[in-house]
């Protein structure tokens, strides 16, 4: 079956480029990457979770209180002044929501820290995939497309646990410190309002944006660096 | 066949590192060519600069000067899509290390290359069976990486460099991992490759066992060509070198 190949360049020059790989077939490696990866990405996942969870609880916890302290009724007063958590008077409200901002600020930069570091790894563990890649015809774009597309996935799905684990959470929170009985949909509404689309929401933007540094430089990179670089 | 084509031709490429203030030359002015259809070994000990003129001939790097010509081509003018377009359909990569990705099966694998290059996916999975069949992996078509032996995985590496039928295979020390005689069957397997499908075979070792296979053998000392030699004069030498080890 011997047979003379024919010239590499020879005919019309204008079809020998590679065309865009439609966004369809980055979606479906996705899929395809993430289902068999999902061993691996559970630490991943779980880092993330833990940390958004962290996040909702301060984001949460002290608005419901807040909420609760709306409430004129006598029963809920008794409660809150047992479990000390009503507000003497000004200083002490001030002094609260000092705290509460110094835990804001505590929890959403460890987020930030956990969730940068996490994605940053689990890229540059792949830059040797990554030079492998471009070896067999992926264009820059392509790479990029691929891991972006991957980090929407796993920040929301990441931030999605973590924001509902953290709401859960604060709602096991409150009901121990005060009664369960006065968690009415109300509180929880504006509970869940507070914390949970914005950590979601953050959560997600931080890990796309954390994987688009480290995902560019790889996908820039010749791939003979690529896949030289030792992690 | 009766017209040999120059397939690969370089022109005094040179290739200098530079690291920090050091100057790493790895290639000093490499002329060759290499026909169509040839199986060419590239010979040298380690540091000789063989990896780096592969990357120069598969486009994954860029000389200091010089030029490489892929079917009197010059690589250097070629824009991102095209060269892209060159990696994909008419190249086929070999590495030492096999460079399969580790979370894909086998015929996942040796798709790649032709999900790059557009085709379906019934027509991917068609096609990646027949090859993986046919470098005898035919009964492990979903085996991750991890499950099979370093010379299974260099048979996938070898099915996915064939997969978009290329012109050129580079071969960086395909057997470098492996033991003896699955480098030997490794080799074999090229040299089959070469005989049915006419694909050129470039490939680069430091192991005298691993020449017989050779049309030519381009021999590399610090970055230089210092012996070319053909099969003729080969059968001779590999005699001498195998007695002298
Ligand atoms: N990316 C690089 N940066 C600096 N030096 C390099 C790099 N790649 C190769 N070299 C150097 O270039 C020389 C040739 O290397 P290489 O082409 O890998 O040789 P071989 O493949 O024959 O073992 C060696 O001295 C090596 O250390
Ligand atoms: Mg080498």
């Amino acid at each position: 079956m011997s047979q003379v190949q024919e010239s590499i360049f020879g005919g019309d020059r204008s079809e020998k480029r590679l065309e865009k790989v439609p966004l369809r077939k980055a979606w479906d490696m996705c899929v395809q990457n993430l289902r068999n990866r999902r061993g691996r990405y559970m630490l991943v996942f779980i880092s993330i979770a833990v940390v958004v969870s962290f996040f909702v609880i301060t984001l949460t916890y002290q608005r419901m209180l807040t909420e609760l302290r709306k409430n004129e009724d006598v029963h809920t007063r008794a409660v809150m002044q047992r479990a000390g958590l009503v507000l003497t008077d000004e200083d002490a409200a001030i002094k609260q929501r000092d705290r509460m901002i110094w835990l804001l600020i505590l929890s959403g930069s460890l987020a930030f820290v956990g969730v940068t570091n996490t994605m940053y790894m689990s890229v540059t563990e792949r830059y040797r995939e990554i030079g492998t890649l471009k070896c067999l015809g992926a264009l820059d774009g392509f790479v990029v497309q691929l891991f972006i597309i991957e980090s929407v996935l796993i920040g929301l799905v990441g931030s999605t646990i973590g924001a509902l684990l953290g709401f859960i959470l604060t709602l096991l929170q409150v009901g121990m410190t005060l009664e369960f009985g006065l968690l009415g949909w109300r509180v929880v509404l504006v509970g869940f309002g507070a914390g949970v689309p914005a950590a979601i929401l953050g959560g997600t933007v931080l890990t796309v944006l954390a994987s688009i540094y480290p995902t560019v430089a790889a996908a820039r990179m010749k791939p003979v660096d690529a896949m030289r670089v030792e992690v | 066949m009766a017209v040999t084509r120059e397939i690969v031709r370089t022109h005094d490429v040179v290739k200098t590192y530079y690291m920090g203030t050091e100057e790493v030359h790895a290639l000093q002015g490499v002329t060759t060519s290499i026909s169509a259809g040839e199986y060419v070994s590239i010979m040298g000990p380690s540091g000789s600069g063989k990896s780096t003129f592969f990357n120069m001939v598969g486009g994954l790097d860029k000389p200091t000067s010089g030029e490489v010509y892929i079917d009197e081509v010059d690589v250097s003018q070629l824009d991102v899509y095209e060269l892209a377009w060159l990696r994909c359909r008419k190249i086929g990569y070999i590495f030492q290390t096999f460079n399969l990705i580790p979370v894909m099966n086998a015929i996942e694998n040796v798709s790649l290359p032709m999900v790059f290059a557009g085709k379906s996916s019934d027509e991917c999975r068609d096609k990646a069976a027949e090859l993986l069949k046919k470098v005898g992996l035919g009964d492990r078509l979903t085996h991750r990486p991890i499950e099979m032996s370093g010379g299974q995985q260099q048979r996938v590496a070898i099915a996915r460099s064939l997969a978009n039928d290329p012109a050129i295979i580079l071969a960086d020390e395909p057997t470098g991992n492996l033991d003896l005689k699955t480098g030997q069957e490794i080799i074999a397997l090229l040299t089959q490759m070469k005989e049915e499908q006419g694909v050129t075979i470039i490939t680069a070792t430091h192991d005298h066992k691993m020449l017989a296979a050779s049309d030519r053998v381009v021999w590399f000392t610090d970055g230089k060509v210092v012996r070319v030699q053909n099969r003729e004069e080969l059968n001779i030498q590999v005699g001498t070198i195998d007695g002298e080890d």
